[in-house]
């Protein structure tokens, strides 16, 4: 943001300035990473320190909280959340990455009646609040008997109700030369043909982009599940992590219950870990290529 | 434009296929209505409200109940309290309830009205279930205008559980029969001589008020209202709160930080007013003695106790009404699953089942003991009837008593306001 | 600016700007590009007619009419929104969402403003303190941190004891109906990074000379923050004012795991979708929740409104100034 310089005083001043920057960055960095480090932290402690100690490590870990996992929960194995869990991030990102590109194609390179106002109409639903759909949705779904199945919360996916990988989709086909579309169609490609021959395999910053994201939405989803799932057998990572609490609210397992938080926070993180350029790419800079 | 394109395009197919699939498979995994199968295999399904200890030893029930009947299948499944009721009102709503469910007497009349519960007298004229062999008349508790809409499977009924180190540092010693006054000095002497608060929040728990108003004729419901008024409900609370000032009982912004854990196992109160049954929680959660003393009357002799009990129930709806009918009477009959499940769900309801498990641990034993007790010296009475919408009404009075605790309102708004949606929820 | 100037743009009533007319492609050709083109929108369509306009128009008509999933909706009129201005609870609800939104929003994006000035210093490190930043971001709405929040917020957990140390108990926040809700409030907050990532992108347009200029004027850096940057990034800054605001008149997931489902002590975390949930699926009152959604649908088109409207006073757009 400043310009530099680089006259021999201010060279002193730069470092002194970099320290600062430097502190400063690293105390934002504590705060906010200290959450992560406490839960990763708190899986290893017994059930009574968890709450009460204030060391963030343990000084004699257990592994007693993850042994139980291993138990699964009132006779459902925990790897039955995660493969429910999969199953639907899965079966989103599928969903998300072939119905969403058809329509950002349709948006942004297709010539028909009637597209900037569906285009508006797109982006209102950003705009939308979901609880206005929420209950003749479900309404719909229980009279169609499809509810505790994982439709009502897949069908959205693959109808590109997602406008916000609709629209970052448009933006990046917006930005791809027309040149290879018109080329292709001297050669009498239809639609079809540019979209999956050309446009598609172009697009692969943004379809990963938005694979990810979809992955992790699904990965976190709550409310959707809540609503519609009723069989234990069925529930995703996020609802089976609630079953950990009692009638009252008491965690009969606490330690346990922390594990679990800890596990099931890991595919996200390590999502991140592996994508993090897409995704900081993607949120900031979808619409300029590269 | 080579190889990118089409592996690409390879890519898209496959994953075209696979999301075809995918939706294939997610229509075919409709919630399990019970079925019949080829073999003329029944399937019932059956849910409950509860936690993971509780899971366990259903689970071990039904595998013997299964062994019992091959041709009987039962899938089960659990939520806590809150999401099982919610659940099972939009199933309900949606003509798809389970087969068999565990109930409470707050809920009869409401899901009565509604056409959802099985009138179990017609299984128990086909010989598919019994309603003998029941301690102290507890049947009554499922019955609803001379239909049998839940047997029992574990009675309660309330108590007063107490810190016995506390009590003993003050010298204090319940006697049977004793009076409110009596009560209240304790609580004060406690206070005084040990510092902690007497009780964690009487005033709070709608099922010891209903005991109160019953010692002075009334009762918490009617048929089809609350049993007292506005004027009743003030003088409670205001007396409540006024000892809430004087330190002898508990501060209820204590007792909301005191949670998930009660105050009494945090050593913040040195007696609480629960069902008996849940005595086991404090001695799992606290680190002193804990024991059962008398509830508090106000002639001496009259506790207004009755017995209470968690249920099973069938739905009107079920396609397999003599296999559900089955599957309950194994459930609260057969002496096995009494030993298996223990006073998990309240003392057992059916003299099979209470014959069949000993308790071993002290708690357990106390339990059945004041019960036991309670029963032999006759204060047991009927149980309130629950109007449709007593589960609304319950949450309301807890919800507006902890406004009430956290001094967000004053107590003639909280009266007024507790009024207004009990009407709300009875009308519903 | 990519993504940002873009949707605002696109979002613009198109009687503000002359965008390019409506395609409407001639003839025999002009008929094919219809039907491609409507072919490749047909999911979408579907969807939109199916799970948004339907919906919409369904919860419209609940919303006039007592409807309690086992019976018929029955029409009541007007009763469901009057219902609601007497509910004592539904005008809490409506204070504790209100209290989150304008406190929350401003907090979290001053922050993402403060750590993107910071961070677009182009020092070392700058791409792995941007990936830690936003780290929290993917797993802010989780279950698990939903767990981890309240644990952390509980009596005797760091965050009492730290208050404790520095004077002032209050206890666990999560138990406290007062100072419960700054838990949610400091939840989003540290989930800072999403804006942050947006506002560093902006601020990496902002072309040199401008800076450069401005300093061989004498301008100092807070002449230049506030005359070029702010300006430069307003289209940025509007873009997060406004998603940011409407994604948290609809917090949900957070309040409900970290009150343990009750949306509580005292009401206190009784976040407006919250109560929308309970008279929905607890105490079965459709009608009552469709009226509440459609409620909350104004008051974002009528936040979204203002917004766009306070644009022309304070967003300066690339093009407006050639």
């Amino acid at each position: 943001m400043s310009a530099t310089t680089t006259k021999p005083s201010a060279l002193g001043r730069r470092h002194t300035g970099s320290l600062v920057w430097h502190l400063g960055a690293l105390l934002i960095l504590a705060v906010i990473l200290y959450p992560v480090l406490w839960v990763i932290g708190a899986s290893f402690k017994p059930s009574k320190d968890i709450i009460n100690s204030l060391q963030l490590f343990p000084g004699h870990p257990i592994l007693s909280n993850f042994k139980g996992l291993a138990d699964g929960i009132a006779d459902i194995k925990i790897w039955t959340f995660f493969e429910n869990s999969l199953f639907y991030a899965l079966g989103s990102v599928v969903g998300i990455l072939i119905s969403c590109s058809l329509t950002a194609y349709a948006f942004a390179r297709i010539r028909f009646a009637g597209r900037n106002l569906l285009f508006s109409l797109m982006i209102g639903t950003l705009l939308l609040p979901y609880h206005v759909l929420l209950i003749p949705q479900y309404v719909m779904f229980q009279k169609l008997q499809l509810v505790n199945t994982y439709v009502p919360l897949l069908i959205g996916k693959y109808l590109a109700t997602e406008a916000f990988f609709v629209f970052l989709m448009v933006q990046f086909m917006r930005n791809l030369p027309k040149e290879l579309d018109e080329a292709a169609r001297l050669d009498g490609c239809g639609h079809l043909r540019i979209y999956w021959s050309i446009v598609l395999p172009l697009c692969r910053p943004a379809l990963i982009t938005s694979a990810i994201f979809t992955f992790i939405n699904a990965w976190n989803d709550f409310m959707g599940p809540l609503i519609y799932l009723n069989e234990p057998g069925k529930y995703t990572v996020s609802l089976g992590l609630m079953m950990f609490r009692d009638s009252d609210g008491v965690a009969a397992n606490y330690g346990g219950m922390i594990a679990m938080s800890l596990v099931a926070l890991l595919p996200v993180l390590l999502f991140f870990l592996a994508f993090q350029r897409y995704l900081i790419d993607g949120m900031a800079t979808s619409g300029l290529k590269g | 434009m080579g190889t990118g394109t089409n592996v690409e395009r390879r890519t898209v197919l496959k994953a075209a296929g696979v999301s075809a699939v995918t939706l294939g498979l997610a229509a075919t995994a409709c919630g399990g209505n019970g079925g019949t199968s080829a073999d003329g295999t029944v399937t019932i399904r059956y849910s409950w409200w509860g936690a993971e200890e509780r899971a366990k030893k259903i689970n071990q029930s039904i595998a013997l109940f299964e062994k019992k009947y091959p041709k009987i299948k039962v899938k089960t499944d659990f939520q806590t309290y809150q999401s099982f009721w919610e659940k099972f009102q939009t199933q309900a709503a949606g003509g798809n309830p389970p087969d068999v469910f565990q109930n409470a007497v707050g809920f009869l009349r409401k899901y009565d009205r509604r056409g959802i519960l099985l009138d179990l007298n017609s299984q128990v004229k086909a010989g598919n279930l019994s309603l003998d062999h029941f301690r102290a008349g507890v049947t009554k508790v499922g019955e609803v205008d001379g239909k049998q809409l839940g047997v029992p499977v574990g009675s309660n009924t309330m108590a007063l559980v107490i810190d016995k180190k506390v009590f003993e540092k003050a010298g204090v010693d319940p006697a049977t029969g004793w009076t409110w006054d009596d009560y209240f000095k304790a609580l004060k002497t406690i206070h005084d001589k040990t510092k902690v608060p007497g009780d964690t929040g009487y005033f709070a728990i709608m099922y010891l008020y209903d005991l109160y108003l019953r010692q002075n004729g009334k009762a918490f419901f009617t048929e089809d209202g609350l049993g007292f008024d506005k004027s009743d409900l003030t003088e409670w609370w205001t007396d409540g709160y006024g000892r809430v000032k004087a330190g002898i009982v508990t501060d209820p912004k204590v007792v909301a930080q005191d949670q998930p854990k009660s105050s009494l196992s945090a050593g913040h109160g040195a007696s609480e007013f629960t069902w008996d049954n849940f005595t086991v929680r404090y001695s799992a959660e606290g680190s002193s003695t804990y024991g059962l003393a008398p509830i508090p009357t106000m002639n001496g002799k009259d506790t207004g106790q009755y017995l209470a009990s968690l249920m099973l129930s069938a739905s009107a709806h079920t396609a397999h009404p003599k296999e559900a009918a089955q599957f309950i009477d194994f459930m609260v009959h057969d002496p096995a699953v009494g030993q298996i499940m223990g006073y998990d769900r309240g003392i057992l309801a059916s003299t099979e089942q209470y014959a069949a498990f000993k308790p071993t641990d002290t708690v357990s034993k106390e339990i059945a003991q004041y019960e036991d007790t309670t029963a032999k010296s006759g204060v047991l009475g009927t149980i309130t009837p629950h109007p449709s919408g007593a589960d609304t009404v319950e949450a309301a009075f807890l919800r507006i008593g902890g406004d009430l605790g956290q001094g967000k309102t004053k107590v003639t708004d909280a009266v007024k306001q507790f009024f207004t949606e009990s009407e709300a929820a009875f009308q519903a | 600016m990519g993504t940002a100037v873009t949707l605002v743009k696109d979002s613009v009533p198109a009687t503000r700007k002359a965008r390019s007319a409506a395609p409407v492609t001639k003839g025999r050709r002009g008929r094919r590009e219809n039907l491609a083109g409507y072919l490749f929108m047909s999911p979408w369509i579907a969807g939109f007619l199916l799970l948004t306009a339907g919906p919409m128009v369904a919860s419209l008509y609940f919303a006039f009419t007592d409807y309690n999933l086992f019976n018929s909706p029955k029409w009541v009129g007007f009763d469901n929104f009057t219902a609601m201005f007497d509910d004592p609870r539904w005008r809490k609800s409506v204070e504790v969402t209100a209290k989150y939104v304008v406190i929350g929003t401003p907090l979290k994006l001053l922050l993402a403003l403060g750590v993107a000035l910071l961070l677009a210093q182009s020092r070392r490190g700058q791409a792995f303190y941007r990936a830690a930043f936003y780290a929290p971001s993917l797993i802010g709405a989780s279950v698990s941190i939903g767990f981890v929040w309240r644990s952390l917020f509980s009596d005797g957990a760091v965050v009492d004891r730290t208050q404790s140390f520095l004077g002032f108990h209050v206890g666990g926040w999560v138990g406290n109906a007062d100072w419960v809700l700054y838990c949610l409030v400091a939840l989003t907050v540290w989930q800072f990074g999403a804006p942050m990532v947006i506002f560093l992108a902006g601020l990496k347009q902002v072309p040199r000379e401008l800076y450069e200029a401005a300093e061989m004027d004498g301008a100092g850096p807070f002449r230049r923050f506030w005359s070029i940057t702010l300006p430069m990034i307003s289209p940025v800054l509007f873009f997060n004012v406004l998603l940011e605001t409407i994604h948290s008149f609809q917090i949900f997931g957070s309040a409900y795991v970290v009150s343990n489902t009750y949306c509580g002590p005292a009401d206190a975390t009784l976040v407006y979708t919250c109560y929308l949930y309970q008279k929905g699926f607890k105490d079965a009152q459709m009608g009552f929740a469709a009226a509440m959604a459609w409620m909350l649908l104004l008051a974002v088109a009528l936040v979204t409104a203002v917004l766009f409207w306070s644009q022309k006073k304070w967003v300066h757009y690339e093009e407006d100034a050639r």
